[in-house]
């Protein structure tokens, strides 16, 4: 550790104000807006106005019940999936764990792209479906919640399998074998012996896909459409339809709170799990 | 040797932010000399010499060596070398670009330089690794480079921090000697920091004992390890029975106890184990432990001192467990101590 | 236990078949000869690949893409790097502060970030739209260099700085000589982990467009709004395939997942 404060202050400071004049300065002012009343003073009334709107009300219920099942898909999907690949061969688990990753690189554009071909009209799934005698009218997949949650699903569950990945590699290695010889069952060893070891990774995993889910805007704008809105698309269509900074605004700060007690909150079950085990 | 000091260190207050680390430290160290800063973590040793380095700017007080006051003197322009704890070589480059790195700085060049950097590299032994990276040498092999490394440039003074304590107990005393040969052959003064008593006693010609960022003791080895001058010098030079006195009796948990002889006038006394006369005098115990020790046996008794540790040869009969010993503390054998805290 | 040995198989074909299966799906519409996006694809054709060079608007936004993932990315370094050195090497008067405002931009969805910029930068300022995207995108890409950059220097140790002025070394002359050679893995990693992140990136760049001023993917998005053709399948597959030959190629050099 070095001592001098003048030359510390002198190298960080350029990226420090950088970062605080373009960005938090005006993320700061743009979200005080919504607590602006129109005579100038403080005030939360844009705030019970948008809640007051239902189609608002759908918005928000929606982004939240979607940001909540993909996480819990991806959490279910990842365990199977991280399981699978830490158990295989050194050589095998790293070029695995290399297809998982791949996703990540590509734009989230074109891998959104994909799934308007596989689910639209004329997709790979409603052809299927009709070819089997299924469905008789093509079925309408997209421009649904389905097809966003398949979407948001597909793009973020990368991110939870690698947490996952590093969580049981550095699990102590005979914890399993352990709780097997003192005669747990596969689900006793997964609920008090992995998950508790793996909580952290869990969380880190679930508080990546959960805010990630909420911010993105590319999946909900082309697999949604204009009618199934989440959050981050109602902003879109907030300020280049109408206009409305004060909603914006107001829908920005709920983003932002929204990731903010997510994280918290999954801290807070992880810690809990915790001493409720010490309690034990 | 001339008796004025080389390096002297005057009135030296160094400190981390707000937290004095060492205070009004004097200390002077003449040319040639072989010095050892021993004490337990955070006594200041470490802080002393980063700062005699240069490596940590002095919050008052002076810093001479060589007749030239250096207090405000640049690390880089010091002619000060260290060797650190870790070796600190640069993983990029070679055994051969480590040892040109300071000399290529002051502007050495060609064959000059190249005759230098081998030379130096022979002297530790290394000739046949010059072009290996660090990474691919053993750690005693990493501290012999560095110690090249610090060693081309000329240093007026050179630093090594706990250079023993990394290597295991055959290198242990492969380095002692290369270092104290280096010493002879270039008669370059050196300062080395260690927690490890014997490793001073082994090396310095003087050790400078140090506690809560002051100095507690400086002598020869033999002055450290015979004549404590307070009972935390004592305690970490290997005495186990140490006792305050008062009023010329030891003040034990049991008392006040009076002994035997003349009362000597000191703060306390202080005992190695194989100080303690077992199987007579005046005081009894009880064997409350005992380990063999291959050419000794070490006894812990319980006494009306308190515990006592005593060590006597292993061809004397043992002694079993529980057994009711009589011993003595004699007081002619004792290391008087000046001070007691 | 054939029970577990089945499970594996079978648990990575089928999230594989989910992660990778759409991609795969959407190179092969890129070859199709027919005028819709379908699939399967009607006929081998490189007509759309080829089509993709003659769209004057994506040309346009590419070499925006392009500019703003170099420059973004090369600025974000400039500041990144000494920051990182700063907060691994030196007691920083309130390096938690510090950290949270570098790696802020991360943590707050794009849009909003791009929003603000407009309306409180742009605007009163009167910055030109290419100025605020690169902006944006420094900014965007400033919290992985510093976090890329730190891991790095947390990983070398610090006393060869100290060694090297010893040795007669500036402090300045330290950092180049002995810092800066042993983290360029780390920084290079930074660099494309930053490259893939800004080129990739929409929410932040959705409300800094003007006329003749767009980012690719946004102008991918605009164009499948209107065109329902394979091209934007074409463009999609040549741009994945260039950012995992340049991912591949950073794992194959320099062990980019050590940084990352």
């Amino acid at each position: 550790m070095f001592q001098n404060r003048a030359e510390a202050l002198a190298l960080a400071l350029p990226a420090a104000l950088f970062a605080a004049a373009v960005f938090l300065v005006p993320v700061v002012i743009l979200l005080s807006d919504g607590f602006r009343g129109s005579d100038g003073g403080w005030t939360i009334s844009a705030y019970t106005d948008f809640f007051s709107n239902s189609l608002n009300r759908t918005v928000f219920l929606r982004t939240l019940k979607l940001g909540a099942l993909v996480t819990v898909a991806s959490a279910v999907i990842g365990y199977a999936a991280a399981f699978a690949i830490v158990s295989l061969e050194p050589g095998m688990k790293g070029r695995m764990t290399g297809l998982v990753v791949l996703p990540l690189m590509i734009s989230p554009v074109a891998r959104t792209y994909a799934w308007i071909v596989i689910l639209g009209r004329t997709g790979i799934v409603n052809e299927a479906f009709q070819f089997l005698g299924l469905t008789e009218a093509p079925l309408r997949v997209l421009f649904s919640e389905t097809a966003i949650f398949i979407g948001l699903l597909q793009l973020f569950l990368p991110l939870m399998i690698i947490s996952l990945i590093s969580a049981l590699e550095n699990m102590p290695k005979d914890a399993i074998p352990a709780a097997r010889v003192l005669g747990a069952n596969w689900f006793q060893v997964f609920w008090k012996v992995v998950l508790p070891l793996t909580k952290e990774g869990l969380v880190i995993g679930g508080t990546l896909v959960f805010t990630g889910s909420l911010t993105a805007y590319i999946t909900p704008a082309i697999l949604g459409g204009s009618k199934v809105l989440m959050l981050e698309t109602l902003l879109y269509q907030q300020v280049s339809v109408s206009n409305n900074f004060v909603s914006a605004s107001v829908i920005a700060f709920i983003l932002i709170v929204m990731s903010f007690a997510a994280n918290i909150l999954l801290k807070r079950v992880a810690t809990a799990r915790n001493k409720q085990r010490a309690a034990q | 040797m001339s008796d004025a000091p080389y390096l002297s260190l005057e009135k030296l207050t160094l400190a981390y932010g707000d937290t004095v680390a060492v205070a009004d430290l004097d200390l002077g160290i003449r040319k040639g000399e072989l010095i050892a800063l021993l004490g337990p973590s955070g006594c200041g040793k470490t802080t002393t010499m980063r700062a005699i380095a240069g490596l940590l700017p002095v919050k008052s007080g002076h810093v001479r060596l060589d007749g030239a006051d250096i207090t405000r003197v640049p690390a880089n322009k010091r002619a000060v070398g260290l060797v650190f704890q870790s070796y600190a070589l640069f993983p990029h480059l070679s055994v051969y670009e480590n040892v040109a790195f300071g000399l290529k700085l002051k502007g050495m060049r060609g064959t000059e330089l190249d005759a230098k950097v081998q030379a130096g590299i022979k002297s530790v032994g290394l000739s046949s690794f010059a072009n290996r990276k660090p990474a691919e040498l053993s750690g005693g092999q990493q501290q012999r480079v560095a110690l090249a490394r610090s060693m081309v440039m000329e240093p007026k003074v050179l630093l090594l921090d706990e250079p023993l304590s990394n290597l295991d107990a055959r290198l242990r005393l492969e380095m002692r000697t290369e270092l104290q040969r280096v010493q002879k052959e270039t008669g370059v003064t050196m300062i080395f920091v260690t927690h490890d008593q014997a490793e001073a006693l082994a090396l310095a010609d003087r050790i400078v004992v140090m506690k809560g960022g002051a100095i507690e003791q400086i002598g020869s080895p033999e002055d450290i390890y015979s004549r404590p001058v307070s009972s935390f010098v004592a305690d970490f030079v290997g005495f186990e029975n140490i006792f305050p006195l008062e009023q010329g009796r030891l003040k034990t948990s049991g008392g006040l106890i009076e002994l035997p002889g003349q009362a000597p006038s000191a703060a306390g006394l202080a005992w190695r184990p194989r100080m303690v006369t077992l199987g007579s005098g005046p005081f009894r115990g009880t064997v409350r432990g005992t380990s063999f020790a291959g050419d000794s046996r070490e006894y812990l008794l319980d006494t009306p001192f308190g515990p006592i540790k005593a060590e006597v040869e292993a061809s004397q009969p043992a002694h079993a467990l529980g057994a009711d010993l009589s011993f003595d503390l004699p007081a002619e054998k004792a290391a008087p101590l000046a001070r007691f805290a | 236990m054939t029970a577990r040995s089945l499970f594996i198989p079978l648990t990575l074909l089928l999230v594989l078949a989910f992660l990778i299966g759409p991609f795969l799906i959407i190179v092969a519409a890129s070859f199709s000869a027919g005028e819709t996006l379908n699939f399967p694809p009607q006929g081998f054709s490189l007509r759309w690949i080829l089509k993709v060079f003659t769209v004057e608007s994506f040309r346009a936004s590419f070499g925006m893409s392009l500019f703003l993932a170099i420059g973004g990315t090369a600025a974000a370094l400039v500041l990144g790097i000494p920051a990182s050195y700063a907060l691994s090497r030196y007691k920083l008067p309130g390096a938690e502060i510090v950290r949270t405002v570098v790696s802020a931009p991360i943590i707050v969805p794009g849009i909003i970030v791009g929003l603000a910029l407009l309306r409180y930068i742009v605007v009163p300022f009167q910055v030109g739209i290419t100025a605020a995207l690169f902006l944006a995108h420094t900014a965007l890409v400033l919290p992985y260099a510093v976090r890329v950059v730190s891991a790095s220097l947390d990983n070398l140790r610090s006393d060869i700085e100290e060694a090297a002025v010893l040795l007669g070394s500036s402090r300045l002359g330290a950092f180049f000589r002995v810092v800066m050679p042993n983290i360029r893995g780390g920084i290079l990693s930074a660099f494309i982990l930053g490259f893939v992140t800004s080129f990739n990136q929409v929410p932040v760049s959705l409300f800094l467009s003007g006329p003749g001023v767009r980012t690719l993917p946004i102008d991918m998005i605009a164009y499948m709004e209107i065109v329902f053709d394979p091209s934007v399948a074409a463009l999609s597959s040549l741009l994945a395939f260039l950012s995992i030959g340049i991912v591949f190629a950073a794992e194959r050099f320099l062990g980019f997942s050590r940084y990352v």
